[in-house]
């Protein structure tokens, strides 16, 4: 059940460039959180920037009550984010969305994220490592600055795979790119997720359907409010048994989908 | 203390004089376990047609300075659906529920009506004849005195409940419509919906929204809808629900004093689900430190420059 709460900010790490870390204290999400979803977050209650914003959450330490989100620095919200100090105060409502849902027994997770698509698939890879299941990141970017958050991959065991376009870091290319060369070698079952730029989930998207996998993403449209009642970020699904695709909410119906049921633009 | 804050407004009582506005509160459902529904004075349902809708394409949202333009175009579930699966649903919290009843026709209007007509779990109407992001009926109604005496007639005729048409800003003088729609039988009044915008792509040359030009709401509107809830309350009989980019106790309190005998929170709905119980406590408050024990002492006591003073405050 997600709460709306005033939260306070309890520690900020700011990364490479553009991104940081910033941990706030709440204990529902902290508790109730499942990898893929999300909290609506604003710093203050400034007038400025009017909405809050969607972030998935990247990790919860539910022991001290506290989650952590991953930020790019980009515009008004983030800005605002990135100003407030430790102790400041966030509006903030969570958990919401819908999660991933993790793999058959027997199945490999493949997490395929672009640039800060990576969030949601630190905490899914906590779950699998802590439960002893196989997995692998395959982080894609323009370039190196990209992918500031690989090390607490490496710290828990996950494998990943950096692709960067201009081959400063890791693979040179695009991440799916990297993903059809690994499923070309390996031919064991496997479940792919994906979250990031749109032509990337497509192109995930057509790359299980090619190989016949399951393949679940995370859409990232603009979002209002988050429980489904500002209708701004909808998108064309349609569900098995349905004769044409409808406009459903990401916020509260996604932002999670099976990749088959996604209308792609 | 025990200050008083229920209104009664076209024979409904409303245990406050918040209400959720129509377009910010989905069908109320929405925010169960959020906040307590209960605790709202009312809700204003989405706005519904005889049938289901898509609504405009994407995107449909764009933030402005301290507001928010939309073109949702009225997506929902159609009056049938909504008296199925949400009604009962509603029926369990204690508050007020008004429908918002769309057409493309007058005619369309009425049958909406006619469905909504016989169900207990309805306190009144709200008549959309101001929505910006429909191609027919809304704000084309709206901006014609002819067409909303026609709409609103037409809805009288077949509905004994409170009959409140949703006034559209985009209008050069409200009155006009404000008193087409007391004699036409309105019971009461909603003042306002968005005001009509644009915000332009400069790198695209071209519209940020899908549907071009959408509808603008949230604090940046809010000194046009007191204005125009100011006129519109000078001009009729019929009591008034302010909406306009209320967040705040005192925003709210503008609304009441200009003469609304109640507001609607709208856009603040998406950005703080606790923008009720905040409000509330600052009425009470406000109540509290002017000597008040009841809001509808408020109503109505603008001061305004040239006014001869009224001894009693309200009717």
């Amino acid at each position: 059940m997600a709460l709306n709460r005033d939260i306070p900010l309890v520690r900020r790490e700011v990364l490479e460039g553009p991104y940081l870390l910033l941990t706030f204290r709440h204990p529902e999400v902290a508790r109730d959180a499942r990898p893929g979803q999300f909290v609506m977050i604003k710093a203050g209650a400034s007038a400025e920037p009017p909405l809050r914003r969607p972030f998935s959450i990247l990790a919860v330490d539910p022991t001290h009550g506290e989650f952590t989100l991953f930020l790019k620095v980009i515009g008004a919200g983030t800005r605002a984010l990135d100003a407030l100090a430790v102790g400041g105060l966030a509006q903030c409502l969570g958990p919401l969305g819908q999660p991933f849902t993790l793999p058959p027994a027997g199945s490999e997770a493949l997490m395929v994220a672009g640039g800060y698509g990576i969030a949601p698939f630190l905490m899914m890879s906590r779950e699998l490592t802590s439960a002893g299941r196989p997995g692998r990141v395959f982080l894609g970017g323009r370039t190196a600055a990209d992918l500031p958050l690989r090390e607490p991959f490496a710290r828990i065991g996950m494998p990943l795979v950096a692709t960067t376009e201009d081959g400063s870091l890791g693979v040179k290319g695009r991440v799916t790119l990297a993903l059809g060369a690994y499923l070309d070698e390996h031919s064991r079952p496997a479940t792919l997720y994906a979250c990031g730029p749109d032509a990337m989930l497509h192109a995930v998207a057509q790359l299980a359907e090619s190989r016949g996998l399951p393949c679940q993403v995370s859409l990232d449209p603009w979002m209002g409010c988050g429980v489904g009642t500002c209708l701004g970020c909808v998108v064309w699904v349609r569900k098995p048994g349905e004769l044409r695709a409808k406009y459903r909410c990401a916020c509260t119906e996604g932002p999670v989908f099976d990749s088959r049921h996604v209308v792609w633009a | 203390m025990g200050v008083k804050l229920a209104v009664e407004i076209a024979g409904i009582r409303f245990k406050n004089p918040l209400l959720a506005a129509s377009g910010t509160f989905g069908y109320g459902v929405e925010y169960e376990g959020i906040l307590e529904l209960a605790s709202l004075g009312g809700i204003v349902s989405k706005g519904l047609y005889l049938e289901a809708r898509d609504g405009c394409p994407t995107p449909r949202l764009v933030e402005t300075p301290s507001g928010l333009l939309n073109a949702i175009g009225l997506q929902g579930v159609g009056v049938r659906n909504f008296v199925r699966d949400v009604l009962p649903r509603l029926a369990r919290h204690d508050t007020r529920v008004l429908v918002n009843v769309c057409g493309d026709t007058v005619e369309e209007y009425a049958e909406v009506t006619r469905v909504l007509d016989a169900e207990p779990g309805v306190s009144g109407l709200e008549i959309n004849i101001s929505c910006p992001n429909v191609k027919k009926g809304g704000m084309a109604f709206g901006g014609d005195p002819g067409m909303t005496f026609e709409v609103v007639s037409a809805v009288r005729r077949v509905t004994k409940l409170p009959v409140i048409p949703k006034l559209s800003p985009n209008v050069g003088d409200i009155t006009v419509f404000a008193r087409a729609c007391e004699e036409a039988g309105a019971d009461a009044l909603s003042c306002v919906n968005t005001l009509l915008g644009l915000v332009v792509d400069v790198e695209a040359q071209k519209p940020r929204l899908a549907f071009g030009t959408g509808g603008l709401s949230g604090p940046a509107i809010r000194p046009i809808a007191v204005r125009m809830t100011w006129q519109a309350a000078r001009a009729v009989k019929i009591p008034i629900f302010g909406i306009g980019g209320i967040a705040s106790a005192s925003d709210a309190l503008e609304f009441l004093i200009a003469g609304a005998r109640a507001v609607q929170i709208g856009t603040a709905n998406f950005v703080d689900p606790g923008v009720y119980e905040r409000v509330l406590a600052g009425l009470t408050d406000y109540l509290t430190r002017h000597s008040l024990s009841d809001i509808n002492q408020v109503v109505g006591t603008l001061a305004y420059p040239g006014d001869k003073p009224t001894g009693e405050a309200g009717e």
